[in-house]
């Protein structure tokens, strides 16, 4: 077991300089140039060398890059190229926000889905299946943009049952995420509920259960007793590894309601061409991502002991 | 009644028995006709056949009427049909979801294949390519991919499809795992057949209805897409898509102008939703697991 | 601190906001004077020298003061002295200006000073923020303001590039002679010399603030301002609060009209009016319109969507629509702003080819563009001067193409493509892709369309359209120039020989009679003189057409019927200090609410 554990944190560190090349590669050599952007229409070819050379942009690429990794080390991504502002303060305030957006629709939906998902998949076959499946799929038909356009029209407008937009700190805030939340929720349903319905009646097949329900267990049993722990680790898999993502918060959501979160914070980056917070941002949420990754392999290894014998 | 021959039966194999029982559902069919129709319009498209949207035809932001067929949804800013240039952005839609597909589907097949079947070094890389493409958030590499192929229809597709082979490799790649050690592979070995042989003729007929699930939903999640991307300013520029539609309505709903949003939705809608039918029932009628029923 | 970056995301989650106070926002006890309006844009930095655009403006326009401004009810727009007693006088020889500074102006208190008391302000902090405005590496963005105009400035920017403490150098034209007066002394005689001394970037800063706070100065602000910043958040909620000790007044004169409006009822009082300015940050104009309508807004901009819905225009001037017009006051003041095509001259087709370049002019129809595309918010130019501006074509007489659709496809044949014929598709930089530029992009194509002249789009973001543009890496471009200054000057040298590309002249046009007359009139005076010399460069503008001048933009808007003291000034963006509030009307809401 450990020396799986240990093979696979030394497996994360050649991903992760994949990453760090990745990143850096899309994000310095392309799109904007974020001199140009800094000195707009009064740029003259002397104040665009001279913010070059403040930035480190004229060094070669390569020793870019060395400093770059040299970042992702010490976890200091220095400032924002186009605010100045610490890299660190700017990403824990816009964390904040984009996790309070993303979080609870994500821990409510996760409850709610997967009920949904088994009274799905124990109805099988029923009109309440065929219904469910239907008016969830109709769901999904629909774009992101479509619902947020719509729905802030309709209900926070017309209906003023919400806030338009905005945000404030701390609890006062929820005010203005509750249209965020449902609009989440709605969107993110149709997904879930399949396919959690799909593992559930994945796990109903095997044979386990046929010998379950021989043995006289009810379906209810069958269903809560064996289905759903066995069907509990790819649902943990799949909802532990979309985590990291959460804090990209939904940046659509973010724009229009005006929300400060780290999602609209990256459209910015990519606007102004504001690499600092590009390439840091990036990292983080792929170290993040890597390391839940991780964690889940571990996971399944202590919980499967076959696992680590591969 | 007709009586069918023993033999007949025996001959039907499970993805056959699968695809007939998928056909019976009216849904089913209703969902393929829907495809069927914006298929064709956007053939239609592609050999000119269609109006040509950029045409005033009315005064700017009439409502739908039932006059002309080219008013029944009303005109945009312009003057221009709503269902003409939603008849163009069917075009622009299908053809997405024809191109994404067509790139992520072989290479997530191929580099699953190889991976799955050489294993070793070979098979070290293509795990650390796809995991190191998973590690960032989808739209942040799309749209620099799109940015770095100068944006516009092509640059998204590319974009996409270059990281949407992943998902499809990595299950590729578990289902060619399963089979290498398979006694068949084995005997076949023995008997001279060589890798080639034996990844297409034996084990990738077992990856196929992974493929189709993929690809079906890739279509429609290319088509989605393009609609953010669109908003995020590296979609289409000029012409007319379902995104830069829908971009526009923001304003316009609030002039009460409503159509051409409506429009769009509905326009996107059906052959969204005959996707994810034609979808589900495909993993249904594909899936080797439920097919020993 | 840096490594605790991932644990934040953690807690962060749980404390549900970390370091950021909890704010009461609307729910304040005691009825403060609170206006609303709103940032389109975060800013970018607070230190005067190290800002150019228009959000980081709008706030430090509040916090400090220049030693001049423009005077917010007089038209034209004229200077006027703000932390100076007068408007600075010049030597008989027309080189050195005279200043005397007014001995009422403190800057806020702030731990920075001993005691954390404010001090007065006095000519060693001019010397040392301009020191700093001309500072080669504190200064990238903004120079260019002054470059050339001041005696020995130069030469100081040049030794500061060698590093070292650079208020131990000096620039020799300008002359501190006691602790409320100085002199500048010029390289040549300049009426646009004073122009910048109205700048945001030549904003009087206090050494013990930058001293102190160093890198944080560009978020911490200490200023002789109307306010101050009370809170100051990024993505969030920007709150500005009175400075109780301001030193300037509500202008005592005006336009004729003002005083009928309403506008000279303050006249001689204290400003700032109101408490606190809130300023949230709100990207896109639906959310903020809906916010507006519903009373959330004191002011807003109106685009062209809500336009439609809410106002229109007849030869009167711009109105609400009814159910409007008893809700909120409409105002349209012109920009001091033109839109314009430009030709890359160096592009073997068009740069070539003058007939084919007259024939786009022909065939574009500048008003047709102004009614339909901006529903008649702005005026079809003839010159590049735009109208408020002196030596706009209110004060010279100038001829420009107007739509004309045979005469394009006359002069398409001269170019040697009738109907069209063997013209390949033209390349249009367009510097922005937006709904309405895709939209503007349209209506022109389908224009041109008609003469048989096809325009292909290359909609770019705005950073990459600027080097585009500055390579010379195009053919066509639709181009805009936003005063500095209100002068013809800062137009007129848009087409300058030696502004050519990377320069402001992106058109790389070069006309040495135009150089020469530019030469002449740049640093004349106004008036039939210096306006002849206009009509003349104008004429060989029209006659070569490297560009084609389209229209100028008016800025309409809507605000609050409890707003007191509004008047839209171009040189002053957002003018808070001014603006006062009817709490008790306020209190009322928007007249009959939806």
């Amino acid at each position: 077991m450990l020396a799986y554990a240990v093979r696979r944190v030394l497996y994360t560190i050649p991903v992760l300089l994949g990453v760090a090349a990745l990143v850096f590669l899309l994000f310095h050599s392309v799109g904007e140039d974020p001199v140009r952007v800094a000195l707009g229409t009064h740029a003259t070819p002397e104040s665009i060398a001279e913010l070059r050379a403040q930035w480190g942009l004229d060094k070669p690429l390569a020793l870019q890059f060395v400093d770059f990794l040299g970042q992702i080390v010490t976890f200091d991504y220095g400032e924002s190229y186009n605010s100045g502002e610490q890299l660190s303060a700017m990403f824990a305030q816009g964390a904040a926000v984009s996790l309070w957006l993303t979080v609870p629709p994500f821990l409510i939906g996760l409850v709610i889905n997967l009920v949904f998902g088994l009274l799905v998949a124990y109805y099988r076959g029923t009109w309440f299946d065929r219904l469910s499946t239907g008016v969830l799929i109709m769901t999904m038909s629909i774009s992101y943009l479509v619902y947020i356009i719509g729905f802030q029209y309709f209900f926070a407008y017309r209906l003023e049952l919400f806030p338009i937009n905005g945000y404030e700190h701390g609890l006062a805030g929820v005010k203005y995420l509750l249209l965020p939340w449902i609009i989440i929720l709605t969107v993110t349903a149709g997904e879930d509920v399949r396919m959690y319905r799909t593992m559930f009646l994945d796990e109903t097949q095997a044979d386990y259960v046929r010998t379950a329900r021989a043995k006289g267990v009810g379906e209810p049993g069958v269903l809560l007793g064996h289905v759903l722990q066995n069907a509990l680790i790819p649902i943990v898999t799949y909802t532990m590894v979309a985590v990291p993502f959460l804090v990209m918060g939904a940046f659509l959501m973010e724009r229009y309601f005006s929300l400060p979160g780290v999602g609209d914070l990256m459209i910015t980056a990519i606007n102004n061409g504001d690499f600092p917070v590009l390439k840091g941002l990036t990292m983080v949420i792929a170290i993040a991502y890597s390391a839940m990754v991780l964690l889940t392999d571990l996971v399944y290894a202590w919980v499967d002991p076959r696992v680590s014998l591969r | 009644m007709t009586s069918v021959t023993a033999s007949q039966e025996v001959h039907r194999t499970p993805l056959q028995r699968g695809l007939r029982q998928m056909l019976r559902r009216k849904v089913v069919v209703f969902s393929l006709f829907v495809l069927a129709l914006y298929v064709l319009v956007a053939l239609a498209g592609i050999f000119n056949l269609l109006p040509d949207y950029q045409e005033r035809i009315g005064t700017g932001y009439s409502p739908p009427t039932t006059e002309r067929l080219a008013l029944i949804l009303g005109t945009d800013v312009f003057g221009r049909s709503v269902l003409y240039k939603i008849l163009a952005g069917t075009e622009t839609a299908m053809l997405i979801g024809a191109m994404v597909p067509l790139i992520a589907v072989p290479i997530g097949v191929a580099l699953g294949a190889i991976a799955g079947y050489y294993g070793g070094k070979i098979d070290a890389l293509i795990v650390w390519l796809f995991s190191v493409i998973s590690s960032l958030p989808y739209i942040l590499i799309v749209l620099a991919i799109s940015f770095v192929l100068g944006k516009g229809l092509i640059a998204i597709c590319v974009a996409m499809g270059l990281v949407g082979w992943v998902g499809l490799c990595r299950l590729v790649r578990a289902e060619l795992i399963k089979h290498r050690e398979r006694e068949y592979v084995l005997s076949s070995r023995l008997l001279g057949a060589s890798d080639a042989a034996l990844i297409f003729k034996h084990i990738l007929p077992n990856v196929v209805h992974v493929a189709i699930i993929t690809a079906s939903l890739q279509v429609l999640g290319a088509i989605k897409s393009e609609v953010i991307l669109t908003y995020l300013g590296v979609g289409i520029q000029d012409g007319a898509s379902w995104g830069t539609m829908i971009s526009d309505a923001a304003g316009e709903l609030v002039q009460s102008i409503w159509w051409p949003l409506a429009g769009v939705v509905l326009a996107m809608f059906f052959v969204i939703y005959a996707l994810n039918v034609l979808g589900d029932a495909l993993r249904d009628a594909l899936d080797p697991k439920l097919l020993d029923r | 601190m840096r490594f605790i970056t991932l644990a934040l995301l953690v807690f962060a989650v749980a404390c549900g906001g970390g370091s950021d106070k909890p704010k009461s926002g609307e729910t304040a006890a005691p009825a403060k004077k609170v206006f609303n309006y709103v940032r389109t844009s975060a800013h970018k930095s607070l230190d005067p020298v190290k800002q150019f655009d228009a959000a980081s403006a709008e706030l430090i326009n509040n916090v400090y003061d220049s030693l001049l401004e423009y005077h917010y009810l007089k038209r034209p727009y004229a200077l006027a002295p703000n932390l100076l007693t007068k408007l600075p006088e010049l030597s008989a020889d027309g080189l050195t200006y005279s200043f005397e500074l007014r001995s009422d102006v403190k800057f806020i208190d702030d731990p920075c000073f001993p005691g954390g008391k404010g001090r007065a302000l006095t000519t060693d902090d001019v010397i040392y923020s301009l020191k700093r405005f001309a500072h080669g590496q504190l200064n990238v963005k903004s120079y260019v303001l002054m470059q050339g105009s001041v005696a020995g400035m130069d030469e100081y920017r040049a030794e500061t590039l060698k590093g070292g403490d650079f208020t131990k150098l000096d620039i020799s034209g300008i002359k501190k002679i006691d602790d409320t007066h100085f002199t500048i002394t010029l390289t040549k005689r300049n009426p646009l010399a004073l122009l910048p001394l109205a700048a945001t970037q030549t904003a009087i800063v206090p050494r013990e603030a930058v001293e102190h706070y160093k890198d944080d100065f560009e978020r911490h602000t200490v200023g002789t301002g109307p306010f101050k910043l009370k809170d100051l958040q990024r993505r969030g909620v920007t709150i500005l609060e009175k400075n109780p000790n301001y030193h300037l007044t509500y202008p005592t004169e005006g336009q004729p009209e003002d005083e009928a409006k309403g506008l000279l009822a303050a006249k001689g009082q204290k400003l700032p009016f109101v408490d606190e300015v809130h300023l949230p940050l709100i990207e896109e104009p639906q959310p903020a319109m809906l916010k507006f309508l519903s009373g959330g807004m004191d002011w807003i901009g109106i685009d062209r969507d809500n336009f439609v819905k809410m106002a229109f225009k007849d030869d009167k001037g711009f109105h609400l629509q009814p159910e409007y017009a008893g809700k909120f006051d409409i105002y349209a003041e012109p920009r001091l702003s033109t839109e314009y095509w430009v030709f890359n001259m160096k592009d073997p087709l068009i740069g070539k080819n003058k007939a084919l370049r007259k024939a786009i002019a022909y065939a574009l129809d500048s008003a047709a563009f102004v009614t339909k595309m901006r529903n008649g918010r702005g005026v079809a130019v003839s010159t590049i001067v735009p109208p408020p501006i002196a030596g706009s074509e209110n004060d010279v007489k100038v001829e420009w193409y107007r739509n004309n659709l045979e005469e394009a496809k006359k002069l398409l044949a001269e170019a040697g493509f009738p109907g069209g014929k063997g013209l390949p598709e033209l390349t249009v930089e367009i510097r922005s892709s937006t709904t309405q530029s895709r939209q503007d992009f349209e209506f022109n194509r389908a224009e041109l369309a008609k003469a048989g002249i096809i325009i292909k789009p290359s909609f770019q973001t705005f950073s990459a359209y600027l080097q585009r543009v500055e390579s010379g890496n195009f053919q066509i471009a639709i181009s805009g120039w936003q005063a500095d200054y209100p002068d013809a000057e800062n137009f007129y040298q848009l087409l300058y020989g030696p502004n050519k590309a990377p320069g402001p002249n992106s058109s790389s046009w070069a006309n040495a009679e135009y150089d020469r007359l530019f030469d002449q009139a740049r640093f004349m005076d106004n008036g039939p003189e210096r306006y002849a010399l206009f009509a003349k460069m104008h004429e060989i503008i029209r006659e070569d057409v490297p560009v084609i001048f389209v229209w100028s933009d008016i800025a309409v808007g809507l605000h609050q019927k409890w707003v007191r003291n509004f008047k839209r000034n171009m040189m002053i963006d957002v003018p808070f200090k001014y603006f006062d509030v009817d709490t008790k009307l306020r209190a009322q809401g928007v007249p009959g609410a939806k």
